[in-house]
């Protein structure tokens, strides 16, 4: 179980940043950047799981019984906001290059190259 | 101090808040007075955290959650001289921007100052933090602030494409960063560096050590736009309006190198002591590469932002050897020399925002002799550019005296060599380009473009551009004289370095004793050094200047301005700092 999570951390990690490599589109590269960051949130989880434990509210369950860290839980959803805020200044960003360019495609954008 | 240190996060944050909602209410002219007043307010309170902390390190505890039995769980900022220091270096650089920006930047409505204020928050709170999970929170606020700081201008397309470039590379740094955090904390069960660091101190050192110090390296250099992660750096810097690169330039890629400080002396202290020969030959490659290819690259450009952005990629790698020295004397250079050379680099970018203004280009090629009535930013610019070549007697003189005395305790001669190359480059590039622009000299260069001003040039400079020009000069010479800049980088790089008092001050949650000493006087032969630097920059530069540039085609070719390329070539370098790092904890 625990192996095959690492897994597939490790595999949207790489599979978003060939998507990044190859995306002909602005959006695309968005979108394979949320794919990337999906990787840390299962490596998160899947650090601090425990096999048969509870969720860690507290108080709905008796003293003792075992519960997943919730550290990491914390941890993710701050990586979750932190995402969101940079998913939505790319997407302005995207919106206004498709403004001036007319195009989505990258390859239209390399005025800086050299 | 516990109730002083959180407010200078809190002010300009807070005041940030405040400018966002009630901005259109109050104006712009009164929202650029409150955020140069919570800069100053941050600056202050910086001074005071300085001055009581007296050259010492001391942990305080947001909420007061203390540490009980060596065991910290609560979130701290760890104070330390560096830190603190830098921090406010930041903030009398944000101050100055704002002054600077008041004129050139788009003032109505006021997103630019809360945004600048998210900037300066976010790269304070990384200066404090003393926690590796909220180094992350702090590194994202600022790179997120900073991809819309560079983009504030929309409407002309190379500020999207640089500010799109910028985005994509450092939020996969940050990802980076963020993997190896969680392993550190899958293996300690602790965010808070000096716990960590306490914990890897008595472990055995396995392969997840050295991936998780790989990836949170790799995160770091990326953002400090070390060769090969520094794409992003010329293409968002060459956009960035000019008050925005003072900032950018002058401090955010030094952070990056923080970054690297807190990871191999904080975090990872004890492994990479264990294996210092091999971590210091990874890191002084990578330095000294950035360096050498920063000047070469910044030679290649027509672009003046773009030529200064290379000037500051090849800097930092010089930074990054004074750190790969693990040494305390090559942070305590760095801490100079980072302070000095980010003051002369402002200043650079601060007189090409007047050119920028008064010309209405920045093509070195078109502006050929365009610049000659601009006589004071000419000559502030050669100045600036002398300086941070190392003129002796002046700031940067002194950084880097202090770090080729490192470098020369810690590897060799060779290094200094490079690094003195690497400087008389930079300085021919930044001399050939001012002498083309501000006095007409130089080749016909084939295909030049006629001058015919991009934007409407303006028929003056104001005092809020010029002054700020001013003081980052004056200062770049001043921290060359002021008596004690030596004693106090002393203590910076002891107290960043002491692992162990670290660990110890931290989990013990006390403060550590204070460090005396200071860093040696550059001898006689650092001056002669100097001044042969300087003489080979004039010389090189009076060489480009009678030759055709050479087109260096290879090599441009690689910065292609596209984001796939530069994400595949991060994914290449950060396999190979994995190896190297694997390799040199092995």
């Amino acid at each position: 179980m625990t192996v095959l999570t690492y897994g597939v951390a490790g595999w949207l990690f790489l599979v978003g940043l060939a998507g990044i490599v190859r995306s002909n589109n602005v959006i695309g590269v968005v979108i394979c950047l949320g794919v990337v960051q999906s990787s840390t949130y299962v490596l998160l989880l899947a650090i601090g799981y425990r096999t048969g434990a509870k969720a860690p509210i507290l108080a709905d369950i008796p003293t003792g019984t075992p519960v997943v860290d919730p550290v990491v839980q914390a941890l993710t959803l701050t990586d979750v906001v932190v995402e969101a805020t940079v998913t939505a200044v790319l997407l302005a960003l995207a919106v206004q290059a498709h403004k001036r360019f007319g195009s989505l495609d990258p390859d239209a954008m390399t005025r800086m190259r050299g | 101090m516990n109730a002083l240190a959180p407010l200078i996060v809190a002010v300009p944050m807070l005041t940030a808040a405040l400018i966002a909602v009630a901005g259109r209410v109050v104006g712009a002219r009164l929202a650029g007075v409150l955020a140069l007043g919570a800069t100053l307010g941050c600056a202050g309170l910086l001074v005071a955290v300085l001055v009581r902390l007296h050259g010492r390190i001391e942990p305080v505890w947001i909420g007061g959650w203390h540490p009980r039995d060596g065991v910290a769980l609560g979130v701290s900022f760890t104070l330390d001289p560096l830190g603190v220091g830098l921090a406010l270096f930041i903030a009398v650089l944000m101050a100055l921007a704002l002054v600077y920006g008041r004129g050139s930047l788009d003032p109505e409505p006021p997103h630019v100052h809360v945004l600048a204020l998210v900037f300066l928050a976010g790269m304070v709170g990384f200066c404090l933090s003393g926690d590796l999970f909220n180094l992350f929170v702090f590194f994202e606020l600022m790179s997120v602030s900073a991809f819309a700081l560079t983009a504030i201008d929309v409407d002309e397309g190379a500020a999207l494409e640089g500010s799109l470039n910028f985005a994509v590379t450092n939020t996969i740094g940050s990802f980076l960063a963020v993997i190896g955090i969680a392993l550190v904390y899958a293996r300690t069960g602790a965010l808070n560096i000096a716990q960590a660091g306490h914990v890897f101190d008595h472990g055995h050192v396995d392969g997840l050590v050295a991936v998780a110090l790989a990836f949170i390296a790799c995160g770091f250099l990326v953002k400090a736009a070390v060769v090969p992660f520094h794409f992003w750096l010329a293409d968002a810097y060459a956009v960035a309006p000019a008050a925005i690169c003072i900032v950018l330039a002058g401090a955010m890629s030094e952070l990056g190198v923080l970054g690297i400080v807190r990871v191999v002396f904080g975090v990872f202290g004890g492994p990479v002591a264990a294996h210092a020969e091999a971590v210091r030959t990874v890191l002084v490659v990578a330095g000294l590469a950035t360096a050498v290819l920063g000047a070469v690259m910044a030679y290649a450009q027509d672009h003046l932002k773009r030529m200064l952005a290379f000037v500051t990629i090849g800097h930092v790698g010089l930074f990054l050897a004074g750190v790969a020295m693990l040494s305390s004397a090559g942070v305590g250079a760095i801490a100079v020399y980072v302070v000095a050379d980010g003051c002369a680099k402002a200043a650079l970018f601060a007189c090409v925002g007047i050119v920028q203004r008064r010309l209405g280009h920045v093509s070195i090629s078109a502006l050929r002799g365009a610049g000659r009535d601009l006589r004071w930013t000419g000559a502030a610019f050669v100045l600036a550019a002398i300086v941070s070549i190392g003129l002796p007697a002046t700031g940067p003189f002194l950084g880097k005296a202090l770090l080729d005395d490192a470098l020369i305790h810690g590897v060799g001669s060779w290094a200094v060599a490079i690094a003195v190359g690497a400087s008389a480059l930079t300085g021919a590039v930044l001399l050939s380009a001012a002498s083309c622009v501000f006095l007409g000299r130089g080749r016909d260069e084939p295909g030049a473009p006629e001058y015919e001003p991009l934007t409407e040039p303006q028929p003056s400079t104001p005092v809020t551009m010029w002054a700020p020009v001013a003081v980052l000069l004056a200062a770049a010479i001043a921290i060359g004289v002021i008596p004690g800049v030596r004693h106090a980088a002393h203590v910076a790089g002891a107290q960043a370095t002491a692992h162990g008092t670290i660990v110890h001050t931290v989990l013990g949650d006390t403060r550590a004793p204070a460090v005396h000493g200071s860093l040696p006087a550059p001898p006689a032969h650092d001056w002669l050094l100097s001044l042969l630097t300087v003489a080979i920059a004039f010389a090189l530069a009076a060489y480009m200047l009678r030759h055709q540039r050479r087109p260096l085609h290879a090599l441009r070719a690689l910065h292609s301005g596209r984001v796939g390329d530069y994400v595949a070539l991060l994914c290449a370098g950060a396999a190979l700092f994995g190896g190297a790092f694997t390799l040199a904890l092995h």
